[in-house]
């Protein structure tokens, strides 16, 4: 019959053949090569400070007939460290999910026992097919005051281990990042650019947990990036970019009360618009590009008028208003 | 574009001004008003629980270990008669909740939890202590005014709030011994942590369902 072994690293390993006495005539091989009779105490196979190579099958051979007396597989390897466990919400307030994983290989089977506990009741964390070593969980209730006690125990036949994690339902909150990160640049604008995204695909109620929106731009010849936050909307026109440099820009989420950030969004990059180059021309092509281009950058004409209705220009700031400074400091966002 | 731009300032003049008669067309009165007061008592209850993280870090501290310790995770004690008003709620039932229920819901909250916070400003033994609960009593007496005000824009009537703030917890029994009382005093500062929460969220939820009264403003201006 076949056996499985298991034994750490490091360790001295006896084989016996089986039920064979200690002075029967036998011979050992490991993957089918023959092994040395100076390992042999007897016809006890002995492995002294076992290294991971010498894992493999051992066979033992009655001496003359070559029967097979005795197989076994061995797996050197280790007991398990402590693992790494990691719980989060990134579909509050469906539930939350716990992945985890061990700093180090062990080289043998691991299995792995999840509980949670919220106050006094044990929950059931199912186990997700794909990504193996996750799972996750429902909340049953909104805005508990109680802890969450996850305990994630690993075992392998060398040993045992666990890990704890204690958390508030609200401590966990962190969203996938953004998706559909769009930026294009704006005609006839060259210091803009149009930065668009969605929603997480993941958040399942955007409507009453909302999140707010992280941006960070910079040129890719800067190391310095700029942020803005934004507190509503899927979109932002950054307006001060360098005129004909590629930018790269990223977006991050967060529930807009409670939680942590996103990791970043994948990159995106955009240069602002530029003017066509002019190639060579004749003298009178060139004259008429030349008086389309200047009056197409002459300030449009400020308006005195002081209405509400009074259009204001792409570039103009000012708007007439007795109402002070801050009419137009807001008159700017609508533009 | 250039009408894009005019709608723009308009939108915002109206916001800023509405109470101005002299701008014509509008109907910036009540629904208006509802909006404008929902994001308020919103903000307000943002603004409460960034400042009872400052009071419930000294409040703990006062009251000692184990109740100023990070992990302190203890059971919760079943009391004859819940104490405090529990944010915790099952979160279909939360969803299905009506307008009026969610705000009578964080009202009938608010109300009790300035009772119990005004007896605690009683009983402390610190100046600081006590000038930060009473600080943070009168806030939190403006976030009941507020929720009621909401309530009565939107024409809802207000629950019948607790009398007169009670020499004692009504109806439950004091605390036994020095340590149960400090664990009455921390579930308490829980409690309300966990309602200001819950209430940015059920804010969030009231603030998108504002009336239409809105919708039809813009249609106003558009016209205009």
């Amino acid at each position: 019959e076949t056996h499985t072994q298991y034994e750490r690293v490091g360790a001295d390993v006896t084989m016996k053949c089986g039920s064979m006495d200690w002075d029967a005539a036998v011979t050992w091989t490991a993957n089918g090569t023959d092994i040395d009779e100076s390992h042999l105490n007897g016809s006890y196979l002995i492995l002294k400070n076992v290294d991971l190579s010498q894992s493999g099958q051992y066979s033992c051979y009655e001496g003359s007939s070559w029967h097979l007396k005795y197989q076994t597989n061995l797996r050197v390897g280790t007991p398990p460290k402590e693992p790494v466990l990691m719980c989060r919400s990134n579909n509050y307030p469906k539930g939350f999910y716990c992945s985890w994983h061990l700093p180090t290989p062990t080289y043998i089977p691991n299995s792995f026992n999840i509980s949670v506990i919220h106050g006094t009741k044990d929950m059931v964390c199912e186990k997700d097919a794909v990504p193996k070593n996750r799972c996750h969980i429902r909340y049953l209730q909104l805005f508990s005051t109680v802890k969450y006690k996850v305990t994630l125990t690993v075992t392998n036949p060398l040993g045992k281990n666990f890990t704890t994690l204690t958390f508030d339902e609200f401590a966990i909150v962190k969203p996938d990042p953004p998706e559909s990160v769009v930026a294009k640049p704006v005609p006839n604008n060259p210091r803009r650019l149009e930065v668009s995204w969605q929603n997480p695909s993941s958040w399942p109620d955007p409507e009453s947990f909302p999140l707010k929106f992280f941006l960070r731009y910079r040129p890719l010849i800067l190391d310095q990036w700029q942020h803005v936050e934004l507190s509503d909307g899927t979109s932002h026109t950054i307006t001060d970019a360098y005129a004909g440099k590629e930018y790269i820009i990223q977006v991050a989420a967060k529930d807009n009360d409670i939680g942590t950030w996103s990791d970043w969004s994948v990159a995106v990059h955009a240069t602002p618009w530029t003017e066509e180059p002019k190639h060579l021309t004749t003298e009178a092509q060139i004259t008429e590009t030349t008086s389309a281009s200047t009056s197409s950058f002459m300030a449009p004409p400020t308006t005195k008028i002081c209405d509400k209705g009074a259009m204001v220009g792409s570039g103009a700031m000012a708007v007439c208003w007795t109402a002070g400074l801050v009419v137009a400091a807001y008159s700017v966002l609508f533009i | 574009s250039p009408t894009g731009d005019s709608w723009g300032i308009f939108t915002f003049l109206c916001a800023a001004l509405c109470n101005l008669p002299a701008l014509p067309a509008l109907n910036c009165s009540e629904e208006l008003g509802a909006g404008q007061s929902i994001q308020q008592t919103y903000d307000l209850t943002r603004y409460l629980e960034h400042q009872l993280r400052t009071l419930a870090g000294t409040y703990l501290n006062y009251l000692g270990p184990p109740f100023n310790e990070p992990d302190f995770n203890p059971p919760r004690l079943v009391r004859a008669e819940p104490r405090v008003p529990s944010a915790t709620v099952d979160l279909d039932l939360w969803r299905g909740l009506t307008d009026n229920a969610r705000l009578a819901a964080n009202y009938r909250a608010y109300s009790r939890l300035l009772c119990y916070l005004r007896v605690l400003d009683g009983q402390v033994g610190t100046a600081e202590l006590r000038h930060r609960l009473a600080h943070f009593c009168a806030s939190l007496q403006g976030l009941v005014l507020s929720i009621g005000g909401v309530m009565s824009s939107l024409g809802y009537p207000l629950p019948a709030g607790p009398a007169a703030p009670p020499a004692g917890p009504p109806g439950a029994p004091a605390a036994p011994n020095d340590f149960l009382k400090k664990m009455d005093d921390f579930w308490l500062l829980k409690e309300l942590q966990t309602w200001l929460w819950r209430s940015a969220k059920d804010f969030n939820r009231l603030k998108k369902k504002v009336p239409p009264a809105v919708v039809t403003l813009r249609l106003e201006a558009r016209g205009f």
